[in-house]
């Protein structure tokens, strides 16, 4: 219970009529990289506007390190940082200014603004107008300023979205290396190889419903194909699935008998649980 | 209330109205107008008096700006002195819109198209049936004789002073000595000729049987100088535009571009309050539409900075117009809607004071903060207060308050989104 920092409890958001988040329960724990993922629409960056108060839950309660986020919108502000999923800079501010209005607001030191702007690799294009900024430049702005007050929880919504491969690596340590210090994150992305690689735990929502909730390895154990491709001698191209015994037998009597020119097993793929988990796999 | 988090609010409000080059623009060219309203002080305008003249001079649609008077010396013994009496006695505050102009004879028959605000008189004399004649046209724009009013007050009390001259001296040269001519009953009255009517019926009257018509007195006095003096309603739309452009057009709209972008969202989630960022709002506009309006008043009228009335009415009208502003800005979403908000507000405002006065309906102008603010400024800018103005003040004070308490509660009922 102790080691939670984020609890959802019976979630629910509503558009309208519209259901956007459908009874969703969630823990997060302390120290933690989590990982939402879902297809377009399935209330991925709802949930995040849940936990940083900006919209309010229909039904069900969410709280952040101990504190409700309704009753206690004011207590928890300054515990978190958020990177929106769309951008919002002063335009007409340079990224220097636009960091140092909320330095001054979150009472930090200007130096801060120097050693985030440091992080994101963004130092030389601290004087220059926001208005001047590529798509990239800006999502790292945003990273920068949500890490200026060294918050204990990080929401990041599609945080790498826009980044080349360098910048996105340069996320990826910073969050790391913010998990390692004990702060959680929560990031939500569509970058299958991105969750493999950095998040601790992964929850795979759809239609506002959690659909999946496990590590990365965990899910691939359970959902890798164990399937394997044969090419015959003959050229002929065949799939054997070893969780049937008439294919496994089928596999051995070919193999016996020297049919087949090439044999090979299938890699796990994220992408194609992904899409089977969330009810969309082709077949 | 934190200062560090308010002072970086007001700040940020600063640093992004300087680089927003139009609003500078638009500031400093009000501020122009304001030194060539105080600097370019034409004849005629302004002063403190308070006749026909000026009231006809300041309507600025309509009226008559220049009146030709023609005449011809031809056939005549009477025109050339009395154009030498009418040159010499034209007022000075029409000495510009006035031109004396001979032509000939057969011209001065013809008709003449005239641009619009241009009049004209045109004296004319001839024989018949043996008796000299002199005929006038007043020829004025179409629709508006009353146009007229400010010159045909000179022009025939003037006329009737010089003809008499004339006639004295012919008798004169006649060597009629005990013609005893009455003179116009009084020569600075506008009033002379419909006295001398009063008085002519009485006298014909009373050669019948005494005492059959009374004897009639007229007075007409101006009300204490209310008329509307141009240069300071200029001057008093300039300072109500300043504190309108701050409070009711900048506030809502820069506010509903900050939440659109989503800034306003990031500086909600930062340690600062919405309380906080609401009161750097309520710092900021209207010190800065305030300052403004002060400046231009200042310009136009250093005196004005240092009496209390003017003071409380700017303060007034700016808590109002924030007032106004602020509702605007939590009824709004997007910053078109807040554009559009001002200027439907702007608009409706007008028509119900438009309608309300040309259709003499009573109460409802006085609902409105624009019915009593230029009143106020107004008062205070051309230096004439009086206590229906301390009431004006009064009841825009309490639409001040009454907007301010409506955006406060629409504010608190919508939230900062
Ligand atoms: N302000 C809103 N008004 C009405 N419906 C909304 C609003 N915001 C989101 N929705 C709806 O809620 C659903 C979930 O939206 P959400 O933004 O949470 O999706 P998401 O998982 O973040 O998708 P994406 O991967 O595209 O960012 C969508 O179907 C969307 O149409
Ligand atoms: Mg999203």
């Amino acid at each position: 219970m102790s080691d939670a920092a984020i609890h959802i409890k019976s979630l629910r958001v509503q558009y309208g009529r519209f259901t956007a988040v459908d009874n969703l329960d969630l823990e997060i724990r302390k120290g933690e990289l989590f990982g939402l993922l879902g297809p377009n629409g399935a209330g991925k960056s709802t949930t995040i506007r849940v936990l940083i108060g900006q919209r309010r839950p229909t039904g069900g309660s969410v709280s952040v390190l101990g504190h409700d986020v309704v009753r206690e919108w004011a207590r928890i502000k300054p515990l978190f940082g958020y990177v929106p999923d769309r951008e919002n800079h002063f335009e007409e501010f340079t990224g220097n200014r636009n960091l140092e209005f909320f330095a001054e607001l979150y009472g930090v030191p200007r130096l801060r603004v120097r050693e985030c702007l440091e992080m994101v690799e963004l130092e030389e294009a601290g004087n220059t107008l926001v208005r001047g900024y590529s798509l990239g430049m800006r999502r790292k702005l945003l990273l920068a300023r949500a890490l200026l007050h060294n918050p204990r929880v990080l929401y990041l919504d599609e945080p790498t979205a826009n980044l080349d491969v360098h910048s996105a690596e340069v996320v990826h340590r910073i969050l790391r290396e913010r998990v390692s210090q004990g702060a959680t994150v929560v990031l939500t992305t569509h970058d299958m190889d991105e969750v493999e690689k950095i998040c601790d735990r992964v929850g795979i929502v759809c239609k506002g419903k959690l659909v999946a909730l496990d590590s990365p390895l965990a899910l691939k154990q359970r959902h890798t194909e164990r399937q394997t491709d044969v090419i015959l001698a003959t050229g002929e191209r065949r799939t054997f699935d070893m969780d049937r015994d008439a294919d496994r037998q089928a596999l051995a009597d070919l193999v016996r008998a020297g049919a087949t020119a090439s044999l090979q097993t299938r890699e796990f793929d994220f992408h194609a649980t992904f899409l089977k988990l969330t009810g969309q796999a082709f077949e | 209330m934190r200062f560090y988090i308010l002072r970086a609010l007001v700040l940020k409000e600063l640093h992004r109205h300087a680089a927003n080059r139009g609003g500078i623009a638009l500031g400093l060219l009000l501020i122009a107008a304001a030194v060539m309203l105080s600097v370019f002080n034409p004849a005629g305008f302004g002063g403190g008096g308070s006749s026909a003249t000026e009231a006809a001079s300041t309507s600025v649609v309509g009226g008559v700006q220049h009146c030709f008077v023609c005449y011809t010396r031809e056939n005549s013994d009477v025109i050339p002195p009395l154009v030498a009496h009418l040159e010499k006695t034209v007022p000075p505050e029409l000495r510009q819109r006035v031109r004396l102009r001979e032509m000939n004879a057969d011209r001065i028959k013809e008709g003449v198209y005239y641009q619009p605000g241009v009049a004209s008189i045109r004296l004319n004399a001839y024989t018949a049936g043996g008796q000299p004649h002199l005929r006038i046209d007043v020829f004025h724009p179409p629709g508006d004789a009353a146009a007229m009013a400010p010159f045909e007050n000179w022009l025939w009390r003037e006329m009737r002073v010089g003809l008499q001259e004339i006639a004295e001296q012919k008798l004169k040269a006649l060597k009629v000595t005990n013609a005893n001519l009455p003179p116009i009953v009084a020569e600075n009255d506008d009033l002379w000729a419909v006295r001398e009517s009063f008085a002519a019926l009485r006298r014909d009257a009373d050669e019948w049987h005494a005492g059959i018509v009374p004897e009639v007195q007229i007075t007409r006095e101006g009300l204490g100088g209310q008329t509307l003096e141009l240069r300071s309603a200029i001057a008093t739309a300039l300072v109500v535009f300043a504190l309108y452009f701050a409070c009711v057009y900048l506030l809502p709209t820069l506010n509903c571009e900050e939440r659109e972008r989503g800034v306003l969202l990031a500086q909600a989630l930062s340690p600062a309050s919405p309380a906080e960022i609401l009161m750097a709002k309520f710092l900021f506009y209207p010190v800065l539409g305030g300052a403004l309006a002060a400046v231009i008043a200042g310009i136009y009228k250093p005196a004005v900075l240092s009496t209390l009335f003017f003071w409380s009415g700017l303060f007034t009208v700016a808590a109002g117009f924030l007032g106004i502003g602020m509702t605007i800005a939590t009824l709004a979403k997007t910053q078109r809607a807040a554009f559009m908000g001002a200027m439907c507000y702007l608009l409706s405002v007008s028509l119900v004071l438009v309608i309300c006065s040309t259709n003499g309906i009573p109460f409802v102008s006085n609902l409105a903060l624009e019915y009593h603010v230029p009143r106020v400024l107004h008062a205070s800018l051309s230096g004439s207060v009086h206590s229906v103005h301390w009431l004006h003040l009064l009841a825009a004070m309490a639409l001040a308050a009454f907007w301010l308490v409506t955006a406060g509660w629409l504010f608190k009922r919508r939230g900062w989104q």
